[in-house]
């Protein structure tokens, strides 16, 4: 198989994989840079001459700085706590036992199966009661409850990974559990914490049917005001396509920049068997 | 659509709330009377202190005032004794036939003033122009179900008989499903699929040679950076059936039951519905609410169509839609979905 | 493994206590709320008691059935679409390619886009005047088609939207997976004349089960959970024939609003997920326990 043909046509198919991998995405950013007029001309159109308009609209639109803010801060802040309570509970239940241990990792697992849709109500329901809706901590506690699940999961793999030696040596060195945890085992998991951070984020920055029934126009964050966009006035693709590029590529970047560590924390658990 | 509801209803049903007037759209009337969310109007403008005397209720167009201002009359949703008024119009519409005037005058048609000539231009103009006819809402759910009243109500069709018993598939619920078909089949690519947003797409692109919808697309129809046909449309009474009976529905204002300052509700929705303000909106192109905005001479000279469309407001049906409470669930979940299968051939048309 | 119960319980308590308040408690509250009828903008207190007059109708709703089975024909036909092309692609361009990491950034890319930009972008693509796909079957002698006004050409837009995002993520597990498989076995099967179908399907494939098992339970999972990219490109048109059962209970809760109904057939979802869940688990463990690893 190492003739030059065969991995000119390896080559060839993975380019191929790689334009169908991009190419809506390409698609929706020439969009947001075509004018209303553009994005209504029939047919194969990659040249024309770009407009900032589209941009221009949405970030002087005097809520998407609002949009924007509530957006960072909610996935900023369920990112940060689902790392640090996920990648506790994940040392804990790799390296501790106790009552329960079991039906803690099992339920944990059922929980990451639960669809969205059907805790949409209860919760709408629970937060309405507890004064959380239309509060950006609503819905960073509920991002961090279904984020948790996978993280820990994610997490648990990689800690079970350190050599457990180093701890044992660390803790006969007088180390106190916390110690252990965040002087050998956080840095050695680093890896997983990036791959379990850009995962996380990845919900909390795009969800947006929770958002939609749990926010108000002043903590909309930008996924929900998006589809708020499609308005009955008229389909401007080119705004919405301007919009669409703004929320997708902070995860974009950030998952490109850390493919190694995505794709690691994506398959260690799995494929470490 | 339907995504502000249930935040309206949310906040209407805390104690105490955020919004001292609030926006709703005419098929939630109803629902929000039921649910004791919203307030009569009468007494404040029975209040010296806060009515303005200047204040002219009468100059209101009477359909609209009707339509998405009373309550609890005989029927429930429309005028008579009991009806009292919870909120008053702020971006009202009913519907009229824009068409290509280029495209009628090049095959030398006659623009459709009954039922009849109106499904046989849909073919002629498909065959001669090789354009859609008529381009029209048709997504499932609420969409295509406002477009099929459209042709219901002309046609002498309703949801419900007097007595409440459904009736939209009796012989005319069927021969506007099938004329709504032959639209789809007419009509440019996709109606099926199409919000309101899409129909409106294919008449400003110059993919349909007719519109048949509401009003207030006028605005988007004249600017030149969103349409393609400025200057070439012209506008006409929604044709006759076995009677003439235009859309009837838009936006109103009123006031929560749980305001903290309804009093400055009241003020900001009578300021926002007076005449000076009416006018001023209109010129920037939103939808008048009152008669002397629509007569007024220098809104005419900006927007020459406003003599068809106060024609056409003449025709303009209260009773287009059931608006009772339960009408969101009956139009998207039940109608919405039956209509939306008639389109897509799934299921004929048929009579029960 | 340590035996310090109350450290192990204190590493794990803040975790249960957010997940046990924020999505055991809404989970369980859904069950409950089964029960009652309620409707949006009343009063909880307001609420009447139902018992099982919800789960009934739920359960004989035609239009509850036909979306649970859009369901499970959505989940059949993408999971499996993705599997297969996702498992040939990785055999086929398996190896240490220069570059690969390269490919492989790049196709991890369509999973992390939003759903919302998902959604929007491939209703723009779908377009039937104005849409790339109209485009490119009108260049290649093909007649263009109604794609989000037909239903199985609507059914078949999410399927192909669903592929796009996911196959990508079959086919890195995959590869992952492969790149694991001891050489040296392979080699041996070589030397015994074994061809490159009977070393893929006997030696390969097999080797790799639990990565195919794992890969194939997280995909059915998240196409049960399907939701948001549908309720962009199509609402659930035309008709019903794109309303999955998250879809559906979406509209019963927030359009008509019956929260109680909404919730009986959440509990229909649940119990369909975890049944599936738990099958899929009896073929793999995935959190393993560690206590026979060393």
């Amino acid at each position: 198989m190492t003739l030059p043909l065969a991995g000119l046509l390896r080559y060839g198919a993975l380019s191929l994989l790689g334009v169908l991998c991009i190419g809506p995405i390409a698609v929706m950013v020439l969009t947001s840079f075509k004018t209303q007029a553009q994005t209504f001309t029939t047919g194969l159109s990659f040249f024309f001459l770009p407009t900032l308009e589209n941009y221009r609209d949405v970030l002087f639109d005097a809520s998407f700085g609002r949009y924007l803010v509530n957006s960072l801060i909610v996935g900023v802040v369920a990112t940060l706590i689902t790392l640090l309570l996920g990648c506790m509970a994940a040392y804990g239940m790799a390296r501790f036992s106790f009552a329960g241990r079991k039906a803690l990792a099992y339920t944990t697992l059922m929980l990451r199966t639960v669809p969205l849709a059907v805790i949409a109500v209860p919760v709408f329901m629970i937060w309405s009661d507890w004064k959380l809706t239309n509060s950006l901590l609503g819905l960073i506690l509920l991002y961090v409850a279904v984020n948790l699940p996978f993280t820990i999961w994610l997490l648990y793999g990689f800690v079970l990974q350190v050599p457990v030696e180093l701890e044992e040596a660390a803790a006969i060195d007088g180390c106190r559990p916390w110690k252990v945890f965040l002087r050998i085992v956080l840095p050695l998991i680093r890896p997983g914490l990036a791959a379990a951070a850009i995962f996380t984020f990845r919900i909390a920055w795009n969800e947006f049917i929770l958002a939609l029934v749990l926010t108000d126009r002043s903590t909309r964050t930008l996924p929900v005001a998006a589809s708020l966009y499609v308005t009955d006035l008229g389909v401007e693709w080119g705004k919405l396509m301007a919009l669409a590029t703004l929320i997708a590529m902070p995860p974009l970047i950030f998952t490109f920049l850390a493919a190694r560590q995505v794709i690691s924390g994506l398959t260690a658990g799995a494929v470490k068997g | 659509m339907g995504r502000l509801k249930e935040k309206q209803l949310l906040e209407m049903s805390k104690p105490q709330g955020d919004y001292d007037l609030c926006c709703y759209i005419v098929m939630w009337k109803g629902e929000y009377v039921a649910k004791n969310l919203v307030q009569p109007l009468e007494p404040y403008f029975a209040n010296v202190a806060l009515a303005d005397p200047a204040y002219d209720v009468k100059d209101i167009i009477p359909i609209y005032y009707e339509n998405l201002g009373l309550v609890g009359g005989p029927k429930g949703y429309l005028a008579g004794p009991g009806a009292k008024l919870y909120g008053l119009p702020y971006g009202a519409e009913t519907s009229v036939l824009a068409y290509r005037k280029d495209i009628f005058a090049k095959h030398n048609l006659a623009v459709p003033e009954n039922y009849d000539d109106f499904l046989k231009i849909l073919r002629v103009i498909k065959d001669k122009e090789g354009i859609g006819a008529l381009t029209s809402r048709g997504q499932a759910g609420h969409q295509c179900v406002h477009a099929w009243l459209l042709h219901l109500n002309p046609l002498g069709g309703a949801v419900f008989d007097d007595q409440w018993r459904p009736r939209f598939n009796d012989k005319v619920g069927v021969q506007a499903l099938k004329f709504f078909q032959e639209v789809v089949a007419t009509g440019p690519a996709g109606i099926p699929g199409y919000g309101q947003g899409e129909a409106n797409t294919a008449f400003l692109q110059g993919q349909a040679a007719m519109y048949l919808d509401s009003t207030s697309f006028v605005g988007l129809v004249n600017d030149p950076s969103k349409s393609k046909v400025v200057g070439n449309v012209g506008w006409a009474l929604h044709p006759r059936g076995v009677k003439r009976a235009s859309q009837s529905g838009g936006l109103g204002l009123t006031m929560p039951k749980n305001a903290k300052h309804p009093e400055a509700g009241f003020l900001l929705l009578q300021w926002l519905t007076s005449k000076a303000q009416d006018k001023a909106v209109t010129k920037q192109g939103g939808a008048p609410i009152r008669n002397s905005t629509m007569e007024d001479a220098e809104v005419v000279k900006q927007y020459p169509e406003f003599v068809v469309f106060k024609e056409a407001l003449k025709y303009s049906n209260p009773d287009w839609r059931p608006i009772i409470a339960e009408w969101d669930e009956i139009n998207i979940q039940a109608l919405g979905v039956a209509v939306s299968e008639a389109l897509t051939g799934k299921k004929a048309p048929r009579r029960r | 493994m340590n035996d310090n119960t109350r450290t192990g319980w204190l590493f794990v308590a803040p975790a249960v206590v957010i997940m046990l308040v924020a999505c055991l408690y809404p989970v369980l509250s859904a069950v409950h709320l089964g029960f009652y009828e309620w409707s949006m903008g009343t009063p909880w207190s307001e609420a009447k008691w139902a018992g099982w007059t919800s789960f009934q109708i739920a359960f004989t709703e035609p239009s509850v059935w036909r979306s649970l089975w859009t369901t499970l024909k959505f989940a059949a036909v993408s999971v499996s679409a993705e599997m297969v092309l996702g498992i040939a692609l990785a055999l086929a361009l398996e190896s240490n390619l220069r570059g690969m990491a390269f490919f492989r950034s790049l196709f991890i890319l369509p999973m992390m886009v939003a759903p919302i930009a998902v959604g929007l972008t491939w209703r723009y693509m779908f377009d039937a005047q104005f849409g790339l796909i109209n485009a490119v079957l009108v260049a290649l002698g093909f007649a263009a088609k109604g794609w989000l006004a037909e239903e199985s050409l609507a059914f078949a837009a999410i399927i192909i939207a669903d592929i796009w995002q996911w196959t990508p993520f079959v086919f890195i597990m995959v590869v992952a997976g492969l790149a694991n498989v001891d050489s040296s076995v392979l080699e041996a099967a070589r030397i015994d004349g074994a061809r490159w179908w009977t070393v893929t399907t006997r030696v390969k494939l097999p080797m790799i089960a639990h990565v195919l098992a794992i890969t194939l339970v997280m995909r059915l999972i998240d196409a049960f959970r399907v939701l948001e990219v549908i309720y962009v490109l199509t609402f659930g048109g035309p008709g019903e024939s794109t309303e999955v059962l998250s879809l559906h209970i979406y509209k019963t809760a927030f359009i008509g609003q019956k929260l109680g109904a909404a919730s009986a057939i959440s509990v229909l979802l649940l119990v369909v997920v975890m049944v599936l869940t738990w099958l899929a688990l009896r073929m793999s463990n995935p959190m393993r326990d560690n206590e026979g690893d060393r």
